[in-house]
């Protein structure tokens, strides 16, 4: 920590929160908002005068509540910047005649109550994001009581109790009567691998095991005639080195009963509780008496993450911690180039792997840094500015924030370095106005006309998506799992590309059955491009219906690269389907959506004689 | 043909060569190969069409490179296996001949065909030419395409002071690069400066 | 805000009934055939319903 202060590369803007991000990997502009600390950073000396004559007190949070400090007050001793701050919703005011009194004995004349906040705009090449974790808050679960008994404490809060710049300066005591606990308990996956209620979460938070195996241990080396009990679900003791610390425990005289009780009851008098478990391993049902508690409570993702999330185009799996890039092969870049995650952000996970994490973090970060350039991807969008009336309909679906709408000209571009290619955009226009380079509709529609020209009625036509669903029917090819011979297949690179007039042409060319298919939800290489797949898929349930076409004919699918099985399994199942489309019904859905297409040709002719019309005018003006 | 003109060449000036892989009897063995090719040459624009027993292997390359020079392709369509295995093995063939790397075009005659229809020889030879003929179809109206680039920003931004991000910041600063790093709490130090020892080795957190 | 939403699976013709909001950010699929090809009702029905 001191080292980060020390550093000459390093600027450390302390109390700040980053505000906006706009550019595009390897020139990002970032908007941070320095926050107010009343307190001039570069001069304080942290003598702690200020603090000594404040006479505001109010709870401290780095103690856990567990002691309380004044409205001026430094975070915690060793404290990085080393520098003061006044707590303004406490401080009792800035006017002398209220208060003023740190200001008066601050001899290095470090106090500013007139000090604003601050937005600085910083260029960086490369994001990381390591925000970190929050943790479980056991209030919700009634069983274990912690907001009613005094006794029943937080792992947390342990490591103020017995830590010697803690609370109680080290001194292990319980908070009814502050004298030393002689029997403790400790209840494990407090919020964690919660499968059946709604209450905390699903996922193990990793750390909590190891935890309080090194916590039995501190309290056995402190007090070596303390009695700990742990009541477990599975110590999870994985890594390396732990399962010798886990087993010294044992070896020390931590009980471990593996079943966590049910409900936690206090003696009122005593404050004593009392705890009721069944030991799994025994059958046995065990009845103790406690003079403490401590629940060892989970990891929980930063509040604030969403915040994050949508400043940086990032995605977040179903826990809502960050998703990577890819999870084995990319397990610290994220869907946006250029930022990189690491840490609790990323998942639950103890001090060694967040340091191992950053480290790789910064080592894909430096391959970018170092190599000095970017090459941004051929596959890109661009629009047509004759043809775009600046709608920003493709602005709002850019997964990337990539589209940038000028309201006053009317008209929409793409920064190229920000693209990443998915077409979501070019299938949302409905002007014409966007190309997406190299999977352009001209191609598309070359193609379905080569696939659909010959015996249009034996074919399944199908749309698949260049990361899970093609790559899903590689994996079914690799797998040697057999289906019919009547797919055939066009690749884009996102679902999101296939267009409605792209399904429906399928469908003007005698295509029996159209089938798009994506990734999964979370595993779409486009952060959420494909949500707007389904919409378009229901729209086109809708129009088809209008036509009097079954819309069952349209089929949807979300097959990931390692799912060969689905993919067989779902072409054999619209084969099926393929069978029962008759001839007459083939027909009629030919000439029902050929005069649509009608329509939509003269719409188009239309927007282009007036393009046209509009350029030459802007020429004559020009000219 | 100068090379500037073969990256922008269209209609009547599109000259595509298809080259059909064997893949040994991955493919040949349940794919007609050769009526393939022979089908291959008859779709509009195509003017080479070569059977190989291994497109990719250094053989089946080369036999792509002598007919880009003799008969003057200025697209290619390589039907052999997924386009994710091999498409940058191809691309960076017809670059060799100067030919721009996005005008390539592949056809998945393995894993999309012959290994998924063994049993059905005429079904999976009927899918066969369907796919070549689309990817022909698409390779007439591929465009070279240039990646562009630019400059990066040497300095980094790290959002949150704890342990990840200040090991994170001492690496990237270690490393001579200019660091920003921003926390929301007065300190940094995050949830391990609240940790009074930690595991496995029961060291001191701060 | 979402709403009990009838779904048809257009694989199996199966009907049930889910919450369902234009833009929940849910992977849908049949509980029978576990297809993704499964249509929510059409909310317009609803929106009609009520500007009258």
């Amino acid at each position: 920590m001191m080292d980060v202060g020390r550093h000459p590369r390093i600027e450390l803007m302390a109390y700040s929160e980053v505000e906006g991000v706009g550019g595009y990997v390897g020139n990002f502009k970032v908007k941070v908002r320095k926050k107010a600390r009343y307190v001039r950073e570069e001069d304080c000396n942290s003598c702690a005068e200020c603090a000594e004559v404040c006479p505001v007190v109010v709870p401290d949070e780095f103690q856990m509540g567990l002691s309380s400090r004044k409205a001026i007050y430094l975070p915690f001793p060793q404290a990085v910047p080393a520098s003061y701050i006044i707590d303004m919703d406490a401080c009792l005011g800035t006017n002398p005649i209220a208060c003023g009194k740190c200001e008066e004995v601050c001899e290095k004349v470090c106090i500013d109550y007139d000090m604003k906040d601050e937005v600085v705009e910083l260029d960086v090449g490369v994001i990381v994001v390591a925000t970190g974790m929050d943790v479980y808050d056991p209030t919700e679960l009634d069983e274990y009581c912690y907001t009613r008994y005094d006794n029943v404490v937080t792992s947390m809060e342990f490591e103020r109790l017995i830590c010697a710049s803690g609370a109680t300066e080290g001194h292990f005591v319980r908070p009814s009567d502050h004298e030393v606990p002689r029997r403790i308990a400790f209840i494990q996956c407090v919020g964690s691998r919660n499968n059946a209620g709604d209450k905390g979460n699903r996922y193990c938070s990793n750390i909590c095991c190891m935890n309080t195996v090194k916590d039995t241990l501190l309290l056995r080396d402190h007090y070596p005639d303390c009695e700990c009990t742990v009541f477990y679900m599975d110590i999870r003791a994985f890594g390396k080195g732990f399962e010798d610390l886990y087993m010294r425990s044992r070896e020390e005289g931590v009980k471990y009963i593996r079943g966590l009780p049910g409900e936690i009851r206090q003696d009122a008098e005593t404050k004593n509780l009392f705890l009721t478990a069944e030991n799994t391993l025994t059958g046995e049902v065990v009845e103790r008496e406690f003079d403490m508690v401590i629940l060892s409570v989970g990891v929980i993702p930063r509040q604030d993450n969403p915040l994050i999330k949508k400043l940086l185009s990032l995605s977040t799996t179903a826990d809502g911690f960050y998703m990577e890039a890819h999870p084995k092969l990319k397990p610290v870049d994220t869907p946006t180039r250029g930022v990189y995650i690491c840490g609790c952000a990323e998942s639950p996970k103890d001090v060694k792997d967040s340091v191992t994490q950053a480290s790789a973090a910064v080592a894909r970060a430096m391959t970018l840094l170092n190599a000095g350039e970017v090459t941004a991807e051929a596959i890109t969008a661009s629009i047509d500015a004759a043809f775009c009336t600046g709608c920003g309909l493709c602005a709002k679906v850019c997964p990337f924030n990539a589209i940038v709408v000028d309201k006053d000209r009317k008209t929409a571009s793409v920064v190229s370095a920000m693209c990443m290619g998915c077409g979501n955009c070019g299938a949302t226009c409905n002007q014409g106005a966007v190309t997406m380079g190299h999977f352009t509709d001209e191609q598309y529609y070359a193609q379905m006309d080569a696939l659909l020209e010959e015996n249009p009625e034996n074919k399944i036509f199908t749309f698949a998506c260049n990361w899970c669903s093609y790559a899903g029917a590689d994996n079914a090819g690799v797998s040697r799992l057999q289906y019919p011979a009547t797919p055939r297949l066009v690749r884009t690179m996102c679902s999101a590309r296939v267009t409605e007039d792209f399904v429906l042409y399928a469908f003007m060319k005698g295509a029996p059955v159209v089938l798009v298919s994506g990734c999964h939800f979370a595993d779409c290489h486009y952060i959420d491009a494909n949500r707007q797949t389904v919409k378009r898929v229901y729209r086109l349930w809708d129009k088809l219906e209008k036509l009097s076409i079954r819309p069952e004919r349209l089929q949807l699918e979300w097959i990931s690269a390692a799912e060969g099985q689905k993919f067989a399994r779902v072409m054999r199942e619209v084969e099926e389907m393929r069978k029962q489309v008759t001839a007459a019904e083939i027909e009629h859905t030919r000439k029902a959506v050929a005069e649509e297409w009608e329509k939509k040709l003269a719409r188009e002719a239309k927007r282009k004689k007036k393009a046209e019309a509009d350029e030459s005018r802007d020429e004559v003006q020009v000219s | 043909m100068p090379n500037e003109e073969k990256q922008t060449a269209a209609g009547d000036g599109l000259r595509v060569g298809v080259f059909i892989c064997d893949c040994g009897l991955n493919i040949a063995g349940s794919v007609d190969t050769q009526a393939v090719t022979d089908y291959a040459a008859t779709l509009p624009r195509v003017v080479c069409a070569v059977r190989n027993r291994y497109t990719c292997a250094d053989p089946g390359q080369n036999e792509i490179k002598a007919a880009i020079r003799e008969h003057n392709l200025n697209r290619v369509v390589v039907a052999s296996c997924s386009p994710l295995m091999h498409e940058p093995t191809f691309r960076a063939c017809i670059a060799s001949e100067g030919l721009n790397p996005y005008l390539l075009e592949m056809a998945n005659l393995r894993e999309h065909c012959s290994w998924v229809h063994g049993g059905d020889k005429d079904g999976a030879t009927a899918k066969a030419k369907d796919l070549v003929k689309s990817a022909a179809a698409r390779a007439a109206r591929l465009q070279a395409r240039e990646e562009t680039s630019m400059p990066v920003t040497q300095a980094a931004l790290v959002v949150g002071g704890g342990v990840a991000g200040i090991q994170a910041s001492l690496d990237l600063a270690g490393a001579g690069y200019q660091v920003y790093l921003v926390d929301k709490e007065p300190s940094i130090g995050g949830i391990m400066a609240r940790l009074d020892k930690t595991f496995p080795t029961m060291d001191c957190a701060i | 805000m979402s709403q009990e939403t009838k779904f048809k699976c257009l694989r199996c013709g199966y009907e049930y009934v889910e919450k369902y909001a234009p833009d929940d950010d849910v992977e849908r699929a049949c509980p029978k055939c576990h297809s993704n090809s499964v249509r929510p009702e059409k909310a317009k029905k609803a929106d009609a319903a009520k500007e009258e």
